[in-house]
């Protein structure tokens, strides 16, 4: 069944409709909003609010862009909201995921640098300003051609293209001082 | 390894996470929930309604208070005195006999 179709069902109060619709979409609203809060159990929080939303927001969808788009649009803003919102939280977390992960093959030694590593890109990427991030995630986490990110984000493909390339420079510069 | 790698390795591990197989199932029990409440809530007007009600209510409690005019004449008067009531010299046979 076609988005249409669904958004028609769920507006006339089929709620299993909105399940298919929400089965369709939920690996990438979840893979884009791993990428701005890069932990599991916070990610299936924000997506689980952000279908909420959706439900919510039905009647407000007006159709003029395709469903995927407004869905983005929704992803990333309560994303970032909720980056904001747990900053503390957030330090945290990344704390213990230095300290506390399971050991593999690797030495503890080797261990203790990669996680070092992995916090030093995750919070480069997070210390991208607003507009580079969006466009990196949507970019790198979700695959998006730069025409979508560009329309998620309401601005021309140039621009997004722009974005990419000082975000990409950006982290460079941050990961090699 | 160049540090460009190193974030396509972060993020080609990142995007192997997979949200719990249940979490539709998560949203649907909060949306149904949601609506329950919903339907639960009481409506503005019933709650205003109500609240006029219980003010009308004293205001007409005190107006009816306010308005009892003590009628009664100062001779009608409470008589508490026990011996005027039943006069006990009846019985005292010394005053017939």
């Amino acid at each position: 069944m076609s988005d249409e179709q669904l958004i028609h069902e769920i507006l006339s109060g089929d709620n299993s409709a909105f399940k298919a619709l929400m089965e369709k979409y939920q690996l990438q609203v979840f893979r884009t909003v791993v990428g701005f809060v890069h932990s599991k159990e916070d990610a299936e929080d924000v997506t689980q609010d952000i279908f909420v939303k959706v439900y919510q927001s039905f009647t407000s969808f007006k159709g003029e862009s395709e469903f995927s788009t407004w869905l983005y649009r929704i992803t990333v803003n309560m994303s970032i909201n909720f980056i904001n919102r747990n900053r503390k939280n957030r330090l945290l977390q990344s704390l213990e995921d230095i300290f506390h992960k399971p050991s593999g093959e690797k030495t503890p030694m080797e261990h203790l640098e990669d996680s070092e590593r992995d916090h030093r890109i995750r919070k480069a990427i997070d210390s991208l300003p607003e507009k580079q991030r969006m466009a990196f995630i949507l970019s790198k986490y979700e695959e998006l051609p730069q025409k979508t990110i560009a329309s998620v984000m309401n601005t021309s493909e140039g621009a997004v293209e722009q974005l990419l390339q000082r975000a990409k420079n950006n982290l460079q510069k941050k990961l090699t001082t | 390894m160049k540090t460009e790698q190193y974030i396509d390795n972060l993020i080609r591990r990142e995007k192997q996470m997979e949200p719990n197989p249940f979490l539709s199932t998560r949203v649907m029990a909060t949306i149904e929930k949601s609506q329950q409440q919903e339907v639960r809530k009481v409506p503005v007007w019933q709650a205003v309604v109500l609240a006029a009600s219980i003010a009308a209510v004293a205001f007409l409690g005190v107006t009816i208070g306010n308005s009892y005019v003590d009628n009664a004449s100062p001779e009608m008067v409470m008589n508490i005195n026990d011996s005027q009531i039943e006069n006990l010299g009846y019985y005292n046979f010394a005053d017939y006999e």
